[in-house]
């Protein structure tokens, strides 16, 4: 009896770690849509004229940007390499084979946050710059994002 | 038995007929298309607008050389992998010996134009002739002349490799026959110019649909599903539909800040093959960008193949 509690106890404990993993993936993908309308729906959207400026939500935008520079080194675990993704998108491979050069495109995509953030004023200022940070989405999405 | 052998002889003589005549139906269909230097009227080239031609052509993002930041380093060798085989750009700069510095102008109108190399082979359709051959030819040879004053790249790309029997270029002709109709673009004066520009700038040199289109057994694009997307011809992963119905919720603006910035208006960008492809829109002026918006806009909503169910 005692060892049937302790398999099951093992089973659940690896379930249990095997969903983390999945949640990683699920934190991903969220925080990209965050980055998503952070950078589309706001900055953008204010860029294109589709929106008014309004610099408490610029603030915010750039506060989303920079949680999610912090963050995606641990949103790419080594754990999660490999594991199901979402309907449209998944990981190249090359996250975790070319660590150097995925750690590169983060660092890069990092210091265009800033330093976006440090020259954005108003309206003008935004628009001379916030193409900086789209700039580095899409060059680690070249190569380090696959179609599904 | 005398009249069995006259009939047997008879069927020969017919037969040998109708494959000599087939032998030479073949071959006439089949004879590369060329220009002739005589033909082209006076032009004084224009290596300004040639450069505007070469940004929206696209023409670096296959052949500049892989792997090093200057797009202006037309070496060749990218590899676009295709269900006939692999196909490497070839070596478009003005090298003499491995480039394209031997041509003559007409030469290189007849490449882009007829899809025809100067030896007078048929060029694989990996090259996008069948939208290029819409391009003024005007256009063309200002596009050559910018191209002389880049560097030249010593560096000779590799070879097709091409199984049997997609290798035999003579055939290509045939393919020629069924996919590529020969006309140059035409202005619809019911619309505006603005549209004209966009639809020259989408269909004669951004060779969109080359991508955004499904392609039948044969590789030729599926007419009635021009724009609407379908498996990516180099094997992973979807194109998009671009016609409204993929793209009914984007405005304008959206496409044309898209084309400048490669972001979507959800915040997305561009990934994989795309984004070379926005590295040179967005070179363009914001006019032209405006141009292909207008026109894309104006795509009617069409149904793309279906997409399969993800695996796994």
């Amino acid at each position: 009896m005692k060892y049937a509690f302790l398999v099951a106890g093992v089973l659940a404990l690896g379930i249990g770690a095997v969903s983390a993993q999945q949640d990683i993936v699920k934190d991903r993908q969220a925080q990209m849509k965050a980055t998503g309308r952070a950078l589309g729906g706001t900055l953008s959207a204010m860029a294109k004229g589709d929106k008014p400026y309004d610099q408490a939500a610029v603030d915010a935008a750039f506060a989303t940007l920079t949680e999610t520079a912090t963050k995606l080194p641990a949103l790419f675990a080594d754990s999660t390499k490999g594991l199901k993704e979402g309907n449209e998108y998944s990981s190249s491979p090359k996250v975790w084979d070319d660590k150097a050069g995925f750690a590169a495109h983060i660092a890069d995509f990092s210091k265009a946050v800033s330093e976006t953030k440090a020259k954005v004023k108003d309206l003008d200022s935004l628009k001379a710059n916030v193409g900086a940070i789209g700039k580095q989405c899409g060059a680690c999405h070249e190569t380090y994002r696959l179609k599904s | 038995m005398r009249t069995d052998h006259r009939v047997l002889k008879r069927f020969l003589i017919l037969f040998a007929f109708f494959f000599v005549v087939g032998l030479g139906v073949y071959w006439w269909l089949t004879i590369p298309a060329t220009v002739a230097a005589s033909t082209l009227p006076a032009h004084t080239p224009d290596v300004a607008n040639g450069k505007i031609v070469f940004n929206a052509g696209g023409c670096a993002s296959c052949h500049a050389t892989p792997k090093q930041d200057d797009k202006h380093a037309l070496g060749g060798g990218l590899p676009l992998t295709s269900p006939f085989g692999t196909f490497y750009a070839p070596n478009i700069s003005p090298d003499p010996n491995v480039g394209i510095g031997r041509w003559s102008e007409a030469d290189f109108v007849t490449a882009l134009l007829k899809g025809t190399s100067p030896q007078g082979e048929h060029y694989f359709p990996a090259f996008p002739y069948t939208s290029y051959q819409r391009m003024t030819s005007a256009d063309a040879r200002d596009l050559f002349a910018y191209i002389k004053t880049l560097a030249p790249v010593t560096t000779k790309a590799p070879d097709h490799s091409v199984g049997f029997p997609f290798d035999l270029r003579r055939n290509l002709g045939v393919w020629k026959f069924l996919f590529m109709d020969g006309q140059p673009f035409v202005a619809d004066s019911s619309k505006s110019p603005q549209w004209n520009r966009g639809a020259y700038l989408v269909n004669a040199l951004g060779h969109c649909a080359e991508c955004h289109s499904p392609r039948n057994a044969l590789g030729g694009i599926e007419e009635k599903q021009r724009f609407a997307g379908g498996p990516n011809p180099e094997g992973q992963g979807w194109v998009p539909n671009i016609t409204q119905k993929g793209i009914g919720d984007w405005s304008e603006k959206d496409i044309a800040y898209f084309l400048k910035t490669g972001e979507t208006p959800e915040g997305d960008t561009a990934g994989g093959s795309m984004a070379p492809v926005i590295r040179n829109t967005t070179q363009l002026s914001d006019e032209d960008r405006a141009a292909m918006a207008a026109y894309l806009k104006s795509l009617p909503a069409v149904e793309g193949p279906p997409k399969p169910a993800r695996k796994g």
